[in-house]
C-alpha cells in the first residue's frame, strides 16, 4: 500500500470514531442537570414563554429528531447559536482557537524536546545518575497539579521577580496590526513588529512552561522506556557489531524504533494535554477555548458547550490521525 | 600456518544483583587463516559469550580477563573508537536470530550503507550497491532486493542476508553463532551451504558457534568442545571423531548415533550443567562422569596436552 492510500483509508476510518464523539457528547450534555431556557429566562420566567423559547430551540421535539438535526447541523458546520452573546457558536470558537492552538503548540514543544532529550540520554546513561535523576523528576513533576504549579510560577517569576506578565497573551494595546493567523507570536513576526512578538513571548512562557513542564513528566518516562526497549533490542547489537558510532545507534536505530509507540502515547495523551490546557488557561487567564468553556458552563450556555467539546473531540481525533500518518511514514510495516 | 586471532586465558563473569554467573573459564584457542573453528556445546555453556567477546559486544555487566589478540593486540583493551573500526570489517558476526538482527525500519540497502560508511565515508552510493549486491549475491539473495524491508523476508532470506552483511567488507574472521538454530531444517541446510561455500571461495577464518554435531562434522578443522564455561577438548575434527579424549566428548559421539541431526544434550545421562553461579570445587563434569575418580572431586583438572591435542580431565595427567 501507498502512503497516500494508507492516509485516505486511515481518514475515512476516523468519520465512525467521530461519528461516536459526536453522540456521546450530544446526550451526555442533555442528561447533564440544568434547563438551558431557564438559565436563559431566568427562574420567574412564565410557562408560555418558555415553552415558546424551547419550540424556538426545537428542544420540544422528541430527541432522536435533535439528535439528527445536531448532526445534520454539524455536518455543515452549524454549531448553534450561543444563549449568552446570540453569536454564532462557530464564529466565537474560531476566534479563540489561535490563543489555544499557540499555548498547546509552545508547551507540546517544551514536553517533547525535555522529554525526547531527557528521556533519550537517561535510558543510554541506564542505571547512572542521569537516569535516576531523569526518573525522580518524572515522577516528582507528574505529582504537580496544573493549577498549583501555574501559581508557583506567578508567583516566583511575576509577583516576586517582576520577570514575566502573569496573564493575558499580550499587554494592553500591544497586539499585532495585522492578524493573519491569529497566533501573536507568529503574527507580530509577519508584521515584523518586534516589540510585540518579545511582548507575545513574554506571556506565553510561563502558561507554556507550566503546560509544558507538567506534560514533560509522562513523555521523559515513555521516551526513557520504548529507547531502553530498543537499546537492548538485537538490530542495536547488530549495528553495533557492524562499527556504527554509538552516538549513530541511539539516533537512528533506537529513538527512531522508539518513535511510532512514543507518538502514539502522546497522540493519546493529547486529550490530557487539553484538559490541562483548559487548566492553565483559567490560571493564566489565557483567552482561549478552554477558559470560554469554563466562563459558559457557568453560564449554563448549552450550544457554547457542546460545540467547544466538539471541537475540541475533533482536535483530538485530527492529532490521532496525524500520529498515524507519521508512524507509518516511519515504520513501513504499518503501511503495508 | 598464520595465527589469525589467539584467544588466551580467557574468562568472563556476569555480576548480577544475586550473584556472579561464571560464563566462561580459562578458554584458549586460535584460529588460523582461513580455518573454520567450531566451537561446540550445550545450551548454556557460554558459547555465545565467548563468540560475542570476540567482538567486544559483552553487555555491561560483563568482566573479561585474558586476551584475544588480533593483528598483534588485545581486543579486549582496546577503546570503543579501536574495536569499532574492526568491527564489520576485520571481523564480523552473524547472529542466532535473523528475525530480530535487522533494524525492522530501515531498507536492506541502508544496512549495507550503514557498515560501508561506518569504515569508509568517502564511499560513493554507486560503489556502495555495488559491494552490496556482491555480498547479497554471493549469499545467495538477488541483488534486486537491496530496497526491501526486513518484514519482507522469510527467516532464511533474513539469515542470508545477515551473512551478506558479514563478508560485504571481506573481513579476516567471522563468527557465526548459531546461524542455524532458528531455521527451519531445509533452511539449515540451505544456510550451511551458503556458509560452506563461503569457505571455499572467501579467504577468511570461520568460528562456527553450533550445539549440532551434524554441522560440525560438515565443515570444522578444529574443534573446541564446551562444558559448563570450559574448553574441555580442543583437536581436529578427524582426531577428535575417531578418537574422543575427554568423557564428555566420548559420551556425546556414543549417544548421538546419527550426528547429522544429533544436538549436545546428554539426555540419558543424569544429572545437569552445574550452577554458573556456584561452581563446586574439582572437574564441572564430575557428577554425570562415569570415570571420575577421588581427585576429580577435590581438584580442578589442568588443561593436559596430549599427542599435540589438549584435554582438560585428570585421566590424562
Ligand atoms: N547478559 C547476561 N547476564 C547474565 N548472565 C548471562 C548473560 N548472558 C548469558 N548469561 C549466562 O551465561 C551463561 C552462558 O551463556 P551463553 O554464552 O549465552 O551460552 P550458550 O551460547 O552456550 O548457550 C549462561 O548461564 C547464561 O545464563
Ligand atoms: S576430570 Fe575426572 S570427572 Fe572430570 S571428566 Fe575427567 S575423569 Fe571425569
Ligand atoms: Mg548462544
Amino acid at each position: 500500500m501507498k502512503l497516500k492510500t494508507y492516509i485516505l483509508t486511515r481518514i475515512l476510518l476516523s468519520i465512525p470514531m467521530i461519528l461516536i464523539i459526536l453522540t456521546i457528547v450530544f446526550f451526555v450534555l442533555r442528561v447533564l442537570p440544568g434547563n438551558p431556557v431557564l438559565a436563559m429566562l431566568g427562574p420567574k420566567a412564565p410557562p408560555e414563554i418558555i415553552h415558546a423559547m424551547e419550540h424556538q430551540m426545537g428542544l420540544d421535539k422528541p430527541i432522536i429528531v435533535q439528535y439528527f438535526i445536531y448532526l445534520s447541523h454539524i455536518a455543515v458546520g452549524n454549531f448553534g447559536t450561543s444563549t449568552y452573546t446570540s453569536l454564532p457558536v462557530l464564529q466565537e470558537l474560531v476566534q479563540k482557537f489561535p490563543a489555544t492552538f499557540e499555548l498547546t503548540f509552545y508547551s507540546m514543544i517544551i514536553a517533547v524536546s525535555i522529554g525526547i532529550f531527557f528521556g533519550s540520554y537517561a535510558a543510554y546513561n541506564f542505571g547512572k545518575p542521569a537516569d535516576i535523576l531523569a526518573r525522580v523528576y518524572s515522577i516528582f513533576v507528574y505529582s504537580f497539579p496544573v493549577f498549583w504549579f501555574g501559581i508557583m510560577l506567578q508567583l516566583i517569576f511575576g509577583v516576586w521577580l517582576h520577570w514575566l506578565p502573569v496573564s493575558g497573551r499580550s499587554s494592553p494595546f500591544m497586539i499585532p496590526n495585522h492578524i493573519y493567523t491569529g497566533i501573536y507570536s507568529i503574527d507580530a513576526l509577519l508584521n515584523g513588529q518586534f516589540d510585540i512578538f518579545v511582548d507575545a513571548v513574554r506571556h506565553l512562557i510561563l502558561p507554556s512552561v507550566t503546560l509544558g513542564v507538567v506534560i514533560s513528566s509522562i513523555f521523559v518516562r515513555m521516551v526513557r522506556s520504548n529507547v531502553l526497549l530498543a537499546l537492548s533490542s538485537q538490530y542495536v547489537i547488530a549495528a553495533r557489531a557492524r562499527g556504527e558510532s554509538e552516538r549513530k545507534i541511539l539516533f537512528k536505530h533506537a529513538l527512531k524504533n522508539a518513535m511510532p509507540p512514543i507518538l502514539t502515547i502522546m497522540g493519546l495523551q493529547f486529550a490530557l494535554l487539553l484538559a490541562g490546557a483548559i487548566l492553565t488557561e483559567t490560571t493564566f487567564s489565557w483567552p482561549g477555548i478552554g477558559n470560554y468553556l469554563i466562563t459558559r458552563i457557568s453560564y449554563r450556555d448549552f450550544p457554547a458547550i457542546q460545540g467547544a467539546i466538539v471541537f475540541f473531540a475533533f482536535f483530538v481525533a485530527f492529532i490521532s490521525i496525524l500520529v498515524d500518518i507519521i508512524n507509518a511514514w516511519i515504520d513501513p510495516r504499518i503501511r503495508y | 600456518m598464520d595465527t589469525n586471532i589467539e584467544i588466551k586465558n580467557l574468562s568472563i563473569e556476569y555480576r548480577m544483583r544475586n550473584g556472579t554467573v561464571h560464563a566462561v573459564r580459562d578458554a584458549d584457542f586460535s584460529v588460523d587463516k582461513k580455518e573454520t573453528l567450531s566451537i561446540v556445546g550445550e545450551s548454556g555453556c557460554g558459547k555465545s559469550t565467548t563468540g560475542h567477546a570476540i567482538l567486544k559486544l559483552l553487555p555491561s555487566n560483563a568482566r573479561a580477563t585474558g586476551s584475544i589478540i588480533y593483528n598483534g593486540k588485545n581486543i579486549l583493551t582496546m577503546s570503543n573508537n579501536e574495536i569499532r573500526q574492526i568491527r564489520g570489517k576485520h571481523i564480523s558476526i552473524v547472529f542466532q536470530d535473523p528475525m530480530t538482527s535487522l533494524d525492522p525500519i530501515m531498507r536492506v540497502k541502508d544496512h549495507f550503507f550503514e557498515l560501508i560508511k561506518a569504515h569508509d565515508s568517502k564511499v560513493n552510493e554507486q560503489e556502495m550497491i555495488e559491494i552490496a549486491s556482491c555480498a547479497l549475491e554471493a549469499s545467495g539473495v538477488s541483488a534486486k532486493r537491496l530496497n526491501n524491508y526486513p518484514f519482507e523476508f522469510s527467516g532464511g532470506m533474513r539469515q542470508r542476508v545477515m551473512i551478506a552483511l558479514a563478508i560485504a567488507l571481506q573481513p579476516s574472521v567471522i563468527v557465526a553463532d548459531e546461524p542455524t538454530t532458528s531455521l527451519d531444517v531445509v533452511v539449515q541446510e540451505q544456510i550451511m551451504e551458503v556458509l560452506k561455500n563461503l569457505k571455499r571461495t572467501k579467504d577468511m577464518s570461520i568460528i562456527l558457534i553450533t550445539h549440532d554435531l551434524g554441522i560440525v562434522a560438515e565443515v570444522a578443522d578444529k574443534v573446541a568442545v564446551m562444558y559448563a564455561g570450559e574448553i574441555v577438548e580442543y583437536a581436529d575434527i578427524y582426531n577428535l571423531y575417531k578418537n574422543p579424549l575427554h568423557p564428555y566428548t566420548q559420551l556425546l559421539l556414543k549417544s548421538v548415533p546419527n550426528i547429522k541431526i544429533g544436538d549436545m544434550e546428554l539426555h540419558n545421562i543424569p544429572g545437569s550443567l552445574p550452577d554458573l553461579k556456584n561452581i563446586p570445587q574439582g572437574c564441572r563434569f564430575r557428577d554425570r562422569c562415569p570415570m571420575v575418580k577421588d581427585i576429580c572431586k577435590k581438584e580442578t583438572p589442568p588443561i593436559i596436552d596430549k599427542d599435540g591435542r589438549k584435554v582438560r580431565c585428570w585421566l590424562y595427567g
